[in-house]
């Protein structure tokens, strides 16, 4: 297997530093991180807030620098970074990264134009993207603010797409959606990730919804990886208490001496 | 005697938003309202209390609280309940408060034993109030935001609960206390609450009764248990489809 994404010992913390006149202490952000990618395939990294999971998508995209640890990546293609970058992050607010003041075709096309010239070949790329997205014709000459927020999304992602990335970071793209868009936006990234081959890694604290689309699962707790594996093996048979203690949150079933506990 | 009689309810713009609602909450019960993003569960909950801008919708029918039309009571009276009677939680709490103000003046504003106050805080995993009070909103996360939200609502002891999507937007583990406290709530003093949220497995933990809004109608309320057992309906079908499609 071709292994994508080779993290090893990485960490990240903040330094002494003063802010509005009052001192803060260092802060261990993420400490001893270390797994594997393969090629095409989907990891979810779930834990609460407050863990570390945006501060290690943003790492991982090139964001922000790391304190120390290794990080490489595999590529197919070579990739002029001034251009584009082949890791790309799908953030929360991600209908915020749309222009309002500009057509969707416009941002699209601009996109495309990075990678091909010839115009032909950027209307069928175009088409080729907003089909996967079942992104209407009717909607293409609209502007970003004319759009919904589900709509927004979904130009995001063709934004994201038109750059062909090899990486994609969905930072908890379900969170503030109704089960009905969840279930379309599993679906949707579930065809990209096989018709684009695009590797992805999956934020979310929601864990029942990483079990419908990932392949593998980090369990995140204060900046630590507490456990991973195989998606089937993290649901049939739980071993750290964290995992546990969030499988129990997400059915609502936790006591108030659950949430006492201190899982360090 | 504690009653929420709302009927004949009807919110429009430019055109109907909602018809036909008519419901009644009692005492000691949490009622929730599910639906879809944009069904109009935010709009029905402003709506009771008149919290809708006036320029752009009408409402009518009437909301009966402790023997009171709501909708006949002026601007002060109506603000003055919402002062201790009728709480609203709202999911943005953080753009509840004044940026430039710390949390002490949130407080102070009560007047309230310091006892009883650091003990809410210790519940919620707060800071006590010595530290609480200096801190401003833009030092707090959204889900901490949320928890003194809850407390300071809590510290007016109002006797009816609206809550907007309560577990959107926040931690499980905030998600799972708001469910303890909240139970609590409406099992001391003859209190109730009314939440609306797409939150499904939420909405069947904490619940006594449960409707749901879709096409601008309203079913009538079910016990959890026979609520998830309807099939009249075909958007609430399709709506529990795709929750157990997610969940299976």
């Amino acid at each position: 297997m071709n292994i994508l994404l080779k993290v090893q010992s990485l960490n990240y913390s903040v330094e002494n530093v003063e802010i509005f006149g009052r001192h803060q202490d260092e802060k261990i952000i993420l400490s001893n991180i270390s797994f594997n990618l393969e090629q095409g395939k989907i990891l979810g990294i779930a834990g609460e807030s407050g863990g570390g999971k945006t501060t290690l998508a943003k790492i991982i995209a090139g964001v922000i620098p790391k304190t120390s640890g290794y990080l490489s990546f595999n590529f197919s293609n070579e990739w002029d970074k001034v251009k584009s970058s082949p890791v790309q992050i799908l953030f929360q607010n991600s209908g915020e990264i749309i222009n309002p003041y500009r057509t969707i075709n416009e941002v699209i096309e601009e996109a495309i134009f990075i990678r091909f010239k010839d115009k032909n070949i950027i209307n069928k790329e175009k088409e080729n993207i907003f089909n996967s997205l079942n992104f209407s014709q009717s909607l293409w000459n609209r502007k970003g603010y004319e759009l919904s927020g589900g709509e927004q999304q979904r130009a995001a992602l063709a934004r994201i797409l038109a750059v062909k990335p090899e990486l994609l970071i969905l930072d908890e793209p379900f969170s503030a959606q109704d089960t009905e868009s969840q279930l379309n936006l599993l679906n949707l990234f579930k065809s990209i990730n096989e018709k684009f081959n695009i590797s992805m890694i999956c934020i979310a604290h929601n864990l029942k919804i990483l079990k419908k689309l990932c392949d593998n699962i980090i369990i995140m707790y204060r900046g630590k990886i507490v456990e991973e594996g195989l998606t089937e093996e993290i649901f049939s048979s739980p071993k750290h208490p964290y995992t546990k203690y969030l499988l129990k949150a997400e059915n609502y079933d936790l006591s108030y001496e659950d949430l006492k506990m201190d899982f360090n | 005697m504690f009653n929420v009689d709302i009927g004949d309810l009807r919110i429009k713009n430019n055109k109907i938003l909602l018809e036909d609602i008519k419901f009644d909450l009692g005492k000691n019960k949490v009622f929730t309202i599910l639906g879809a993003n944009g069904s109009g569960k935010t709009t029905l909950l402003k709506s009771l209390t008149g919290l809708l801008d006036k320029r752009f919708y009408s409402v009518s029918g009437k909301v009966i609280f402790e023997g009171k039309n709501l909708f006949e009571l002026d601007q002060e009276e109506l603000r003055q309940l919402r002062k201790d009677k009728i709480k609203y939680l709202f999911q943005d709490a953080i753009n509840s408060f004044d940026h430039l103000k710390s949390f002490g003046y949130y407080f102070n504003l009560l007047v309230k034993d310091k006892t009883e106050i650091d003990s809410l805080l210790e519940y919620f995993f707060l800071p006590n109030s010595k530290e609480l009070f200096k801190l401003y909103p833009y030092e707090v996360s959204g889900g901490m935001a949320q928890r003194i939200n809850f407390v300071l609502t809590l510290l007016t002891h109002p006797k009816l609960l609206f809550l907007d999507e309560p577990t959107s937007g926040i931690d499980l583990a905030i998600s799972n206390l708001f469910l303890l406290k909240l139970k609590d709530f409406v099992n001391e003093s003859n209190n109730a609450a009314l939440l609306v949220t797409h939150d499904l497995v939420f909405a069947n933990k904490v619940s006594d009764k449960i409707a749901f809004l879709s096409d601008g109608k309203l079913t009538e309320f079910y016990t959890s248990e026979e609520f998830f057992k309807i099939k009249d309906y075909s958007k609430l079908e399709k709506f529990l489809n795709s929750h157990n499609q997610l969940t299976s």
